[in-house]
């Protein structure tokens, strides 16, 4: 898994390296290792599969993508795998997760999320997943404002027990 | 905000297939015939105006010891709505929260060591926004299916958005 090495360097890179000819040298010199064993060490932290992938974040609004679409769709349970990953492969696609119903209440059980130019442009998106999957029993819900949005794995320096912030 | 067809490229690029190498920026400027200089530059000012929030590994939340997470909604009266919001970006747990339309209209993300934990920030939760618990829907995963947050750049008017 990981060693103490490999945890440093998550802390040290995870909120972003430099735009400068060897962004990853500050983090090799506060380890004491050369830039080549932090770029290998990294790719085997992607291999095992502790780090999902090494790239951008993007923020969508900055990036003309206005709309910010969870689609809520109830699909009959035997067919919940067929639709799930039919939605998967879609490029429009960034979440796709099965969730439990609470009958009675809510019975949508797939969720998937959608990043889109507009809302005009994400409802046309989503007109077509349904055309192509069959899933004609959903509702659209666009965020209308953002409280809080940060990447959901962390390395926190000292592990210890949630801060409250 | 205008993405320039070179910044497009680039932002593809990046995110497709970010190089681990020593000189990454050469590596890409070098598959995209741009000058090393030029990548940096371009990547900076994309940074500077907000478009990219950081190049970094993005982590995998089951191998840092998070194993359960729920997706909640709240139907919150609209005069509660901004206090409700903070006492839920409070916890580190909460990644993802926002303001959807519909009647429910808070939704957010938890995550937590295991589901003891779960329960229980969720259980302060509600019980310290004061939203009846009859509000408020707890979904918690079943199954994933996909988590690939990429944008595509690139060939946006061709394309029809029909089954794909």
């Amino acid at each position: 898994m990981m060693d103490r090495v490999d945890k440093e360097l998550l802390i040290l890179t995870q909120d972003g390296i430099g735009f400068e000819e060897r962004p990853f040298l500050r983090a090799a010199r506060r380890l004491r290792i050369s830039e080549e064993e932090v770029v290998a060490r990294l790719q085997r932290l992607r291999q095992i599969g502790v780090v999902r992938r090494f790239g951008m974040r993007i923020n969508p609004r900055k990036a003309e993508l206005m709309a910010n679409a969870m689609v809520v769709w109830s699909v009959p349970e035997n067919c919940v795998a067929e639709v799930g990953a039919a939605m998967a492969e879609s490029p429009d696609v960034t979440h796709c997760y099965e969730r439990r119903t609470i009958p009675g209440r809510w019975e949508y059980n797939l969720y998937t999320v959608l990043h889109c130019r507009d809302r005009e442009d994400a409802l046309r998106r989503v007109a077509a997943l349904s055309r192509a999957t069959g899933a004609a029993d959903y509702r659209v819900l666009f965020s209308t404002e953002e409280f809080k949005r940060e990447p959901s794995g962390r390395i926190e320096p000292a592990a210890g027990p949630g801060r409250g912030r | 905000m205008r993405l320039d067809p070179l910044d497009r490229v680039l932002l593809q690029r990046v995110q497709d297939d970010f190089p681990l190498d020593p000189r990454p920026y050469r590596v890409i400027g070098e598959a995209l015939g741009m000058p090393e200089l030029e990548v940096m530059a371009r990547l900076a000012g994309l940074s500077r105006r907000g478009v990219i929030r950081h190049i970094a590994p993005i982590l995998e939340p089951g191998s840092l010891g998070i194993r359960s997470s729920t997706l909640v909604a709240m139907r919150v009266p609209e005069k509660q709505m901004h206090e409700v919001a903070a006492i839920v970006n409070g916890y580190d747990g909460v990644s993802h929260n926002y303001r959807r339309d519909g009647d429910y209209n808070l939704w957010f993300t938890v995550a937590a060591a295991g589901e003891e934990e779960l329960h229980g920030i969720l259980e302060e939760i509600v019980r310290r926004s004061t939203i009846p618990p009859g509000d408020v829907l707890n979904l918690p995963m079943v199954r994933r299916f996909k988590l690939d947050v990429r944008f595509r750049f690139l060939a946006e008017e061709d394309d029809d958005g029909q089954g794909r």
